[in-house]
């Protein structure tokens, strides 16, 4: 079941990054294709000009469902500089502390949201150039914030019982390893 | 400075003095803060405080502006909400993710050996050898990449081991790539230009005679960013060509044109990248975020179909990696958006240039306290969460003492890259030493030489405002 969410999450991230880079690409391209006398005809009758509201809602959406990706994978930075001179016992219950204020806050929006989106459901109002319900749009709030309270959650479970936290490798890369067989970049010592 | 933890070598038993001194000058903030009915110094005294937990930046300003908001304002929290979705709803702000998936194509698709290849049958016969290419090669790649750390892995991983094999001191190695990466922000595209335009955009400030200024657009930085970021690395060069003629270095064969020729066919596509990227934002061909978009599926191509050094299957990794990081940053600035808008419905950054109108500084001081103070922020924070909070309080400061927005930007820009080179949270040195399997502390002695020439151009970039100005005036922006 958590695995089905897991892959859900990834693909949709995945897809929406893949989805608004070709849209954009189309965009311009049909801008300059139409400035040719020869594809005019057929290029002009199709007006794009909702590509940039599309692109920007399809980020929104994955901004949202990516951030609770990246509580899973560890992404989001924090100050750790005091943190690590603390004494272990004291550092695991800043920690869990700080796991918890994160499932707090994205909780909080997340109520905040259902409530804003709730309202906005009741009128009318539609999107300046898609014309779709303004509510749908911006049930990437609720939808996104809640799911991210989960992942604190799920983190600070995992924190409590194994001691053991996600943590992101800036220096990993893939693709190289084979050229560089002796010496590959494992990955930075954090 | 990723996640939360790091398990420290040795079993840390007591709360050491430099502990007990940060948390008591934050406590004093804050008690500070409350008697005095301050709200500058309740909003930093209570960010502090929630960042030194170690939570998500992003988490910890949300809260800051949840608390405050909560108890010292009546401002309908319903706000917060449409603020989270709104504050990033901007075309521009978009150009981060685009410019973040090219750079992954471009990481992962060969596009940085054939730079390398190129750069060392240019330079390699002079002292400093393949170091010297590393420089070049860094500012390449810089020029296709917007990110730091991207430019390290990109050109490190390939150049670092090469050099090693041939008989450089490892630490020289590491050295000149640890600090020649961070050439990657200051070469146009950089991100974190576009965090800073997108920081400051909008705001109303006004300028030393009372005349409106308008903010730097990422278009105007991009340009201002192309002489400082040649002559940083010219500067880098030279540095590390002083030290290998000293140390007696291993040098290449100089190459013939035929060979120089052909190493540039092959880098041909992943160049023409620059003329695409620069050329169309200049000629107004495309937004910065249509030049970022376009780029982004231009390294699609040439990674699989030209080069073929990627394969398909590994593209949805690719997509996850950069949607993942881009997600990161867009969720940093949803919340600092948050931040900035707590902050101006308090009046702070009015406050504060009041104030220090009042206390009759001048841009001399205060552009040296502007860069002390990052340099400090460069020490526990990531560029893109520094540029997000201190930009929109300092840039309406800037402006009141007639500092040029774009001159302001540039600085910024030069202040972050010392700070991706230092410890603690330089990432820079980390991402280095995963390449190089040596330890922070040594790759610290390592970047010295090249640190400090660096600083000097922070100083110069600082009082000479010339060096990012006459290219977008000459361009009449």
């Amino acid at each position: 079941m958590l695995k089905i969410l897991d892959r859900l999450e990834e693909i949709l991230i995945a897809s929406l990054m893949a989805a608004a880079t070709l849209l954009i690409f189309v965009a311009v391209a049909h801008r300059y294709g139409a400035t040719v006398p020869f594809l005019y005809p057929y290029l002009a009758p199709i007006n794009l000009g909702w590509a940039q509201e599309l692109c920007i809602y399809m980020f929104v959406w994955m901004a949202k469902f990516g951030a609770a990706y990246g509580v899973r994978t560890g992404i989001h930075v924090g100050v750790d500089v005091i943190l690590n001179r603390l004494p272990d016992a004291i550092k695991h219950k800043v920690v869990t502390f700080g796991l918890l204020a994160g499932a707090f806050f994205t909780g909080i929006v997340g109520t905040l949201g259902t409530n804003f989106v709730y309202h906005m459901a009741q009128t009318e109002q539609v999107s300046a150039d898609l014309e779709i319900p303004s509510w749908i749009v911006y049930l990437a709030i609720p939808l996104g914030s809640y799911l991210m309270c989960f992942r604190f959650l799920q983190v600070a479970w995992t924190f409590w019982r194994t001691r053991e936290l996600p943590h992101h490798d800036h220096g990993h890369v893939e693709g190289l390893e084979d050229e560089t067989a002796p010496l590959k970049p494992a990955g930075a010592s954090r | 400075m990723s996640g939360l933890a790091e398990a420290p070598k040795a079993p840390i038993t007591k709360i050491d003095r430099v502990t007990i001194v940060s948390l008591g000058i934050i406590a004093v903030i804050l008690l500070a803060g409350i008697v005095l009915k301050n709200s500058a110094m309740l909003i930093f005294g209570l960010l502090m405080a929630l960042m030194v937990t170690g939570m998500p930046i992003s988490i910890a300003l949300g809260l800051t502006v949840l608390t405050f908001m909560f108890f010292m304002t009546d401002v309908d929290p319903q706000t917060v909400a449409l603020k989270l979705f709104t504050g990033i709803e901007k075309f521009e702000i978009m150009a981060i993710p685009f410019f973040i998936l090219a750079g992954n194509f471009l990481t992962h698709g060969g596009v940085a050996r054939r730079m390398i290849n190129f750069a060392t049958s240019m330079v390699g016969h002079w002292h400093g050898g393949l170091g010297l290419a590393g420089v070049v090669a860094c500012a390449l790649f810089a020029a296709v990449s917007g990110s730091s750390p991207a430019t390290v892995v990109a050109i490190g991983s390939i150049i670092l081991p090469a050099m090693v094999r041939q008989g450089f001191p490892k630490r020289f190695g590491a050295g000149v790539i640890t600090t020649s990466g961070a050439l990657g922000i200051l070469i146009p595209p950089s991100i974190v230009m576009v965090i800073y335009a997108v920081a400051t955009s909008g705001m109303n400030v006004t300028g030393p005679n009372g005349e409106r200024v308008s903010s730097a657009s990422v278009g105007d930085l991009f340009i201002a960013g192309v002489v400082p970021g040649l002559m940083l690395a010219s500067l880098l060069g030279l540095v590390t060509w002083y030290r290998a003629w000293k140390g007696n270095y291993p040098r290449m064969r100089r190459a013939g044109w035929g060979e120089r020729l052909t190493a540039f066919r092959k880098a041909f596509w992943g160049l023409a990248l620059i003329v695409i990227v620069m050329g169309g934002i200049y000629s107004g061909k495309f937004t910065p975020t249509e030049a970022a978009a376009m780029s982004a599926v231009y390294a699609f191509v040439i990674s699989v179909f030209v080069y073929r050094d990627l394969s398909l299957s590994q593209i949805p990794k690719v997509l996850l990696d950069s949607a993942n990081m881009s997600a990161m940053l867009l969720y940093i600035i949803t919340n600092a958006v948050l931040f900035s808008f707590l902050m101006t419905s308090e009046n702070i950054p009015q406050q504060m240039t009041t104030w220090m109108v009042g206390q009759g500084l001048n841009w001399f001081t205060f552009l040296l306290i502007v860069n002390v103070l990052l340099l400090l922020a460069g020490n526990v924070m990531e560029p893109s969460s520094i540029v997000l909070i201190m930009a929109p309080i300092l840039f309406p400061m800037a402006a009141r003492l007639g500092i040029d927005p774009i001159h302001f930007g540039i600085l910024i820009v030069v202040n972050m890259e010392v700070g991706m080179c230092h410890p603690p949270v330089g990432l820079n040195l980390y991402v280095a030493s995963g390449i190089t399997k040596m330890g922070i502390t040594e790759l610290t002695v390592a970047v010295w030489p090249w640190l400090l020439a660096m600083l000097c151009f922070l100083a110069l970039v600082t009082y000479v405002p010339w060096i990012s100005l006459v290219l977008p005036r000459a361009l009449g922006m």
